[in-house]
């Protein structure tokens, strides 16, 4: 979450006015000044450059690049367009936010209200370990793990029992899927969200939980009265924050997903996400408008991730503001 | 005051900018005994002998990363090695991009066609160039279709879905075997093309040749393209092609050394393209999915005297032959001559 | 709602557990100290590939440089926006440093790809600037939080007996932050020796031969288990999976270690 916003109103604080101004003090203040300077300076730069690259694109194809389906290198037809890969991350990123949500917020409740004291902690050591397991790994696992369980025994399942559903089609044939990066994904930000979500719990007033209990509300009509409203706005930041972390996950996806064009409803075809694409071309594009192009994935992904971030920010300091907590991570 | 603080501000970070670029501008300290190349996959088991052999020869290390040709050729136009290594050959646009580089043919070898088919070993499977074309082109879905079964009368082929491999990172593997596609079928030809990285329709990626070969191993009812070396290394089962003449053939050292006759001179650019021999008598035991690959290098560089002797190592018959067991044939004469002339436009 | 929560956690428990034990039971089967010690050997067609040292020297070097330039800067940033600065522009820096955070990684490598790396080549240091990219918005805010703990009683007491403010902050707060620092930045490191989208492009074209220099691209742990885990061979999955353990053991022992200290050392500040 974001850092404390102490109100830093004492006096002790400001600079000091009139008081004799040491070298020490102005070279003190200057330097981490300008340390401050260039980290805000680096986030311009990083989007600056970004945009730089992406110019040869965007003036070749302009907004139209961002509905189109399409992605030719041969030379002498080029055409490139996002819209596959907005839809690769589109499904995959929105179906893992919808799986692991009420996983999340079941775990922070099973932790805050439900756990006996004693287990309390080492059972929310070991979520937070899952969070600190590398992307890596967690895509290893899935390609050599998942992937093949997933093929053999979940899809064809699926399929058979679900098939009629469009997004229930023909099992893939290699395990990598849109269906095993969708399972990679979930796994990736269960902990974040349920983290953020448990520490928002925690911080709902006892007596307002109490007040409810006492009223002769059960425990489940307690949650969802007085618990989840109260940290609503907490809660959608941190689905805001879990979305945001799925969105830009490129190396877990890349190794899982199969790296297909089509845009198709079948969880189990193959498919591409603009993180992964980027990952897996970037380095071998061999014309400037390919190179371009990538970088465009890049800066729909990087304006996706600023207004995602800047919206969850917003609303936990309009959240923490109004509940006078700080929510501190 | 304030004006002195806001210029200790200013003064402090552009000092701490300064830093960053003079550490990041700084010529790297590069010692004159490595040479940095990246690129081709199939050329990357030569310097498995090449690189060791070279190094005892004359101190100088060769370090190499196997990307992938499309991004051996984007490494070399950055700049980003001293010599980058394609299997296919730099077109107009790449060759200007790359400002002053000469690609040199310096090995030859094959890509074959692997699958991973229940029931049908190793070299049991017989394809003819538009069938093929048909499978990757997903008119041909299930390995019981009456196409194949034509071929390949008395083999029981299980009514199971074809998944089709292709290289998801620029590959040389992908322009030969586009190459070869679109010379053998012009639905091929105008609806995908020949490149290094094309718009596959359907199929599944796997990145560089590893990365193929791990897919068909594991995807029953698949089939792809990798380098000749490949499909030995991780025992995959190789389809006989039709050539031209006729015979199905495999890929391996007689199939390669049939196509490279094809070069009967060498063209200023080196450009060359042995795929779908003619079907003349000479051409009798040609596998059609044959190529060159070539190193791409810059005519000026520091480490032009370094990279034009090692070429040239590179190019003696003597090393040609120990790369032979890697099913690499030795370059013909023709192709010798035009290679050891473009190495002399590389000067410091 | 009980059964579910209940569910829930235990789901995550054992995907967690699952995970976990797939690494570790692969992996310590591979793991040996030739895998520490010895380079990888290119043999095109026999199985013996040896280890990864190049793999693991070169992370050690990455997240080392990384840290170096990291921390000073995510200190003084720290120190200015707590110390000096005006509500609007702490607000703002924060906001901006929180979205930094957010920036996909791999976004990052395509950044300073394009910064450090065309026309001079990968290399160490640019490797090692994109993961300080990530590290930074951790480490500042890790050391906001801690210097914001540190009572304002002990900053008036000494400015009371006149010493400079730059003394103050310098040898009087800042000492009480070390623990603090300490934590945010193990924390730190242990989120980005992990990381492989920003290496990808900086320094992922790499030799054989285990290397120290940074002026040439280093290979690393995440970006060899990337690379082995998209090989046939099993033997290239068995060393994955044990280069997987060693970097898990890693980050689980700093990461739970960073967490023990920050309560203990938040106990002892608080205490004051």
């Amino acid at each position: 979450m974001s850092s404390v916003d102490a109100p830093v109103a004492d006096a002790s604080r400001r600079p000091f006015r009139g008081r004799r101004l040491r070298l020490g003090d102005v070279l003190l203040q200057g330097v981490a000044g300008a340390a401050a300077l260039g980290a805000t300076v680096l986030l311009g730069l990083i989007a600056w450059k970004v945009v730089d690259g992406a110019r040869p694109s965007l003036s070749k194809f302009g907004l139209g690049f961002i509905t189109r389906i399409a992605w030719n290198p041969v030379p002498g037809h080029e055409i490139y367009g996002a819209a596959s890969f907005l839809f690769g991350t589109a499904i995959t990123s929105l179906v893992a936010l919808l799986i692991a949500a009420p996983l999340a917020m079941g775990i922070a409740l099973f932790l805050t209200e439900l756990s006996p004291r004693l287990i309390r902690g080492p059972v929310t050591a070991l979520v937070e370990t899952l969070a600190a397991i590398p992307s890596v790994v967690i895509g290893l696992w899935g390609i050599i793990v998942l992937g093949p369980q997933l093929r053999l025994h979940v899809e064809p399942w699926l399929h058979k029992a679900f098939g009629f559903i469009p997004l229930f089609g023909t099992p893939s044939s290699s395990g990598a899927s849109v269906f095993t990066a969708i399972v990679v994904l979930t796994i990736m930000i269960l902990p974040i969200v349920s983290s953020i979500t448990r520490e928002l719990f925690l911080g709902v007033p006892h007596d307002l939980k109490e007040g409810a209990l006492a009223l002769g509300a059960t425990r489940w009509e307690m949650t969802r009265g007085v618990v989840f409203p109260y940290a609503r706005g907490g809660i959608a930041a941190a689905l805001i924050l879990g979305l945001g972390r799925a969105v830009g996950e490129a190396i877990a996806v890349t190794q899982v997903i199969g790296g297909g064009l089509l845009v198709s409803w079948n969880l189990f075809s193959t498919g591409d996400t603009l993180a992964s694409k980027i990952a897996n071309e970037y380095q071998s594009a061999t014309s400037r408008l390919q190179s371009a192009s990538l970088i465009y994935l890049a800066l729909i992904l990087l304006v996706f991730s600023l207004v995602m971030n800047v919206a969850a920010q917003v609303i936990v300091r309009r959240v923490s503001r109004r509940m006078g907590i700080g929510v501190s991570r | 005051m304030r004006k002195l603080r806001t210029f200790v501000v200013i003064a402090a970070a552009a000092a701490l900018a300064a830093g960053i670029a003079a550490s990041a501008g700084a010529a790297p300290t590069r010692a004159d005994s490595t040479l940095n190349g990246a690129g081709s996959t199939l050329i990357q088991p030569a310097f498995s002998v090449w690189g060791p052999a070279y190094a005892s020869a004359t101190g100088v290390e060769i370090n190499y990363s196997g990307i992938g040709s499309g991004g051996g050729i984007s490494a070399i136009t950055n700049r980003t090695v001293d010599f980058g290594a394609s299997d296919a050959p730099l077109s107009p646009d790449q060759a200007s991009a790359c400002n002053g580089c000469v690609q040199i043919p310096w090995a030859l070898s094959a890509t074959s066609v692997v699958y991973n088919v229940p029931g049908v070993g190793d070299t049991k499977l017989k394809l003819s160039g538009p069938v093929l074309a048909n499978i990757f082109l997903g008119k041909v879905t299930s390995w019981n279709d009456a196409s194949i079964k034509a071929l390949n009368p008395g083999l029981s082929l299980p009514d199971q879905k074809i998944t089709t491999v292709h290289r998801s990172d620029g590959s040389g593997d992908t322009y030969a075997f586009t190459d070869y596609l679109s010379k053998v079928s012009s639905t091929w030809r105008n609806q995908v093309g020949v490149n290094t990285a094309v718009n596959w329709p359907g199929g599944v990626g796997g990145n560089k040749n590893a990365g193929v070969s791990a897919v068909i191993g594991s995807t029953p009812g698949s089939i792809g393209y990798v380098s000749d070396a490949y499909a030995l290394q991780n025992h995959l089962a190789k389809a006989r092609l039709r050539n031209a003449f006729g015979k199905y053939t495999l890929p391996g050292i007689t199939g390669i050394e049939a196509a490279a006759q094809t070069v009967k001179s060498v063209p200023a650019d080196n450009k060359m393209s042995i795929v779908d021999p003619p079907a003349t008598k000479k051409f009798a035991a040609a596998w059609p999915i044959s190529t060159f690959t070539y190193i791409i290098v810059p005519t000026t560089s520091k480490n032009a005297t370094d990279l034009r002797h090692f070429i040239f190592w590179a190019l003696s018959p003597k090393q040609q032959a120990s790369i032979k067991k890697l099913i690499f044939a030795p370059i013909p004469k023709v192709v010798l001559v035009a290679a050891e002339k473009t190495l002399t436009k590389i000067h410091s | 709602m009980e059964a579910f929560a209940t569910f829930a956690a235990v789901i995550a428990v054992g995907i967690l557990v699952v995970v976990v034990w797939s690494v570790a039971r692969r992996g310590a089967g591979a793991l040996n100290l030739d895998l520490l010690t010895k380079d990888p050997v290119d043999f095109a067609f026999g199985n013996v590939k040896e280890g990864l040292a190049n793999a693991f020297a070169g992370t050690i070097v990455l997240v080392g440089l990384a840290t170096a330039m990291t921390l000073p800067v995510g200190i003084l940033v720290a120190i200015y926006l707590n110390e000096f600065a005006r509500a609007s522009v702490r607000t703002g820096v924060s906001l901006a440093l929180d979205v930094l955070n957010g920036v996909p990684a791999i976004v990052i490598g395509i950044f300073v790809f394009g910064l450090f790396v065309v026309g001079h080549g990968q290399s160490g240091f640019a490797g090692s600037f994109a993961l300080a990219c990530l590290m930074l918005p951790l480490v500042s805010r890790a050391t906001m939080e801690i210097l914001a703990l540190v009572p304002n009683s002990l900053r008036e007491a000494s400015l009371a007996l006149g010493v400079p403010r730059w003394r103050t902050t310098l040898s009087v707060v800042l000492p009480q932050t070390i623990g603090g620092i300490v934590t945010g930045t193990t924390l730190a490191v242990a989120r980005v020796a992990g990381e492989t989208a920003p290496l990808l492009f900086t320094s992922s074209i790499v030799g054989l031969r285990t290397s120290w220099n940074p002026h040439h691209a280093l290979q690393s742990i995440p970006v060899a288990i990337f690379e082995l885990s998209e090989q046939p061979d099993p033997a290239d999955h068995a060393r994955a999976w044990a280069a997987a353990l060693v970097l898990l053991l890693f980050i689980l022992f700093a990461s739970l270690g960073a967490r023990w200290l920050a309560t203990r050392g938040r106990r002892k500040l608080t205490q004051r």
